[in-house]
């Protein structure tokens, strides 16, 4: 009956047929090509080329070469120190994140923008700048560092600096991941759960934290990959002593600065790998847990 | 689906404390110096079913939140069976609360849902888990939801959120029953079979309940009484026939029905409009400006040259089975409606002249 109603109308009105109708929000063929060839020839050329030229050089000397690099001394204690900052910055950036975006999301005080855009500020200054803050604040011409120097206790050009260092620049990760899923979710459930008789503990452990752990996941996920391969601000405060303060970014540095290339791109091929292995795990948990990262959406 | 709902009668009915009485006494709440509430006094007795009404900004839901203690009153005492209530946090003041966007915790399923309020009790008040799994159930079947135990709340519909809701509130055998804006979110259908399906609820367990609306009909048909507020004030409280038919302030009229209002003098007996009698008595003993209130649908169009309302229709439209004529009316224009039989068409522009068969005078 349909069928026939159409040819009839198109028999009726012939201009009819001859007109394309396309939904409106899709563009013409060719446009869609071209976009998808322009982002294709951007992405290989801005971030596959390099991170295949990185693989490639690191391997060209051979297996046994890569291993040499890697197992090397100095390149080890690198690799050591590198994963003993990160394993202090990162819980540190969870707990700080988590209670601020706590406090700007669910409650109302004075100064609360302040501290949403000092939250900020990380993202803002140069990694440079927020190393030398540190020199200022804790080197031997400072007002505290002598004091602690007489506590044995050195801050620049250690490990202490070099983690100090870390917590700042990764700082928003987590709360940036947070505060936008905690202001739309608002605090229903909160008070939903605080009228059954629920503890301000069970309230965060059982309502809160749940509601977040997917955002809370990413934003753990991406500070760990900043807090590994941050540069800037920690060449600032390591004072690149080998073996020491040397992290694998400023390792790399220090090979390449010898013209050790292939020991250079074997340690780098290990902060590429890192940064793989992190956007992996987050599509995993994407393509895993869907249906559940939907939920915590508003229903 | 939806257009069943009635309780299940089971043997062993839901456990609960005795309803309580409670009074509200001069409560006052200040938000950032804008009175919310200014000194409400209200006494409900154990097992009523209150309906809070009003426009938004009246201040019912900041009333019913601090019945529950998610806020606190900036002065007045509340009272729950004539012990002190705010000095109770709101986990101890047992208090069954259904959000308006029912806030049920979307990462847990149906069951613990309704669960939670057991599950996070202290060991040693906390009932073992097959009696938290038999009060469940149990609530599942009261609220028509058994077999979606398993389910998130993202997995159902609004009508069924609802009602996890509702068990959920009553799961901790609450003293009192809260229900902000219960059916607000619902389409006009699931909505009536919910009212419906609430006071039958209501009528089992016999909490002490309060719901919060701004729909006139849900809580005239719903409520024992009705609390109708506007402006942070109570304007009235009383059953739906007292609120209907004597109305104690020109905000209840036209807040509930449909009505006009119009300014008058009351002289020598007479109610006046722009100086001329209109042909009705004013009260006995009353004098000076008032307004006059009626209902549309309650007048008599006069075509004898009598004293009278007249005014000039400045629109008409199709008004069920009656049509509705707009009037500006007297020297100032004020607005009033009118109903006549939908046969009865008028030209635009013309002059109508009638008299309300019944009206009420509010003094000035």
């Amino acid at each position: 009956m349909a069928m026939s109603d159409a040819a009839f109308t198109r028999e009726r009105l012939p201009g009819a047929a001859a007109v394309h109708f396309r939904p409106v929000t899709i563009e013409r063929r060719r446009v869609r090509v071209g976009l998808i060839v322009v982002s294709l020839v951007f992405l290989a050329v801005f971030l596959l080329l390099p991170v295949v030229a990185v693989f490639v050089e690191a391997l060209r000397g051979g297996p046994k070469a890569f291993m040499d690099a890697i197992f090397e001394p100095d390149a080890a204690a690198a690799i050591r120190l590198t994963l003993l900052v990160a394993a202090i910055a990162v819980p540190c950036n969870l707990v700080f994140g988590l209670a601020a975006s706590w406090a700007i999301a669910k409650f109302d005080f004075r100064g609360k923008s302040l501290l949403n855009t000092l939250i900020d500020l990380p993202f803002s200054v140069s990694p440079v700048i927020s190393g030398l803050i540190y020199i200022l604040m804790f080197g031997s011409h400072s007002l505290l560092g002598p004091i602690l120097k007489s506590y044995g206790i050195q801050v620049i050009f250690a490990v202490p600096g070099i983690v100090l260092a870390t917590i700042f620049v990764t700082f928003p990760f987590v709360a940036r991941e947070l505060i936008p899923l905690m202001e739309e979710q608002g605090q229903g459930d909160e008070e939903a759960a605080l009228s059954l008789g629920a503890s301000g503990w069970q309230v965060f452990f059982r309502v809160t934290l749940p509601n977040v752990k997917w955002a809370l996941l990413y934003g753990v996920l991406l500070c760990n990959a900043r807090a590994m391969g941050e540069f800037g601000a920690v060449s600032v405060v390591s004072g690149h002593i080998r073996g020491l303060t040397n992290t694998m970014p400023l390792h790399v540095e220090i090979l390449y600065n010898e013209y050790n290339f292939a020991a250079a791109f074997a340690v780098a091929s290990l902060l590429a790998l890192l940064a793989l292995f992190t956007l992996i795990v987050k599509s995993v948990l994407e393509w895993r847990y869907a249906d559940e990262i939907a939920a915590t959406r508003r229903h | 689906m939806m257009n069943a709902i009635t309780p299940v009668v089971t043997e062993d009915s839901i456990a609960l404390g005795l309803p309580i009485d409670v009074s509200i006494e001069n409560v006052v709440k200040a938000f950032d110096d804008t009175p919310a509430l200014h000194g409400v006094s209200l006494d409900v007795k154990a097992g009523e079913l209150v309906a809070l009404l009003g426009p938004s900004g009246s201040g019912k839901t900041t009333l019913l939140r601090i019945l529950a203690g998610l806020d606190a009153p900036t002065s007045g005492r509340v009272l729950f069976d004539g012990s002190d209530a705010l000095g109770l946090p709101v986990q101890d003041r047992n208090i069954g609360f259904v959000f308006q966007h029912y806030a049920l915790f979307r990462h847990m399923t149906v069951f613990d849902n309704i669960a939670f309020g057991l599950t996070v009790r202290p060991r040693a008040s906390r009932p073992p888990k097959a009696e938290i799994r038999k009060r469940v159930l149990h609530l599942l079947d009261l609220v028509q939801l058994g077999g979606l135990e398993k389910r998130y709340p993202a997995q159902l519909s609004g009508g069924q959120r609802q009602r996890v809701a509702l068990a959920r509130a009553l799961a901790i055998e609450p003293r009192v029953l809260l229900l902000d804006e219960p059916f607000g979110a619902l389409d006009a259908q699931v909505r009536k079979d919910l009212r419906r399906w609430l006071r039958e609820i209501h009528d089992r367990t016999g909490h002490t309940t309060f719901f919060v609306t701004h729909d006139q009909e849900e809580a005239l048909e719903l409520a024992d009484r009705v609390v109708v507020m506007s402006k942070g004030r109570i304007e009235q409280v009383g059953t739906a026939d007292e609120i209907y038919d004597q109305p104690a302030s020109p905000f209840v009229f036209s807040f509930i029905g449909e009505s006009s209002l119009l300014p008058v003098t009351l002289v020598d007996g007479q109610i006046q409009l722009d100086g001329r009698p209109v042909g009705l008595a004013a009260p006995q003993g009353q004098s000076g400006t008032a307004t006059l209130g009626f209902r549309p649908h309650d007048i008599a169009i006069v075509q004898d040259g009598g004293p009278a309302i007249s005014g000039q229709i400045i629109a008409e439209r199709r008004h069920g089975a009656r049509r509705r004529l707009e009037l500006h009316v007297g020297a100032e224009a004020h607005r009033a409606e009118i109903d006549v039989p939908a046969d009865q068409g008028r030209q635009i522009g013309s002059q109508v002249a009638f008299r309300p068969n019944h009206w009420r005078i509010f003094p000035a």
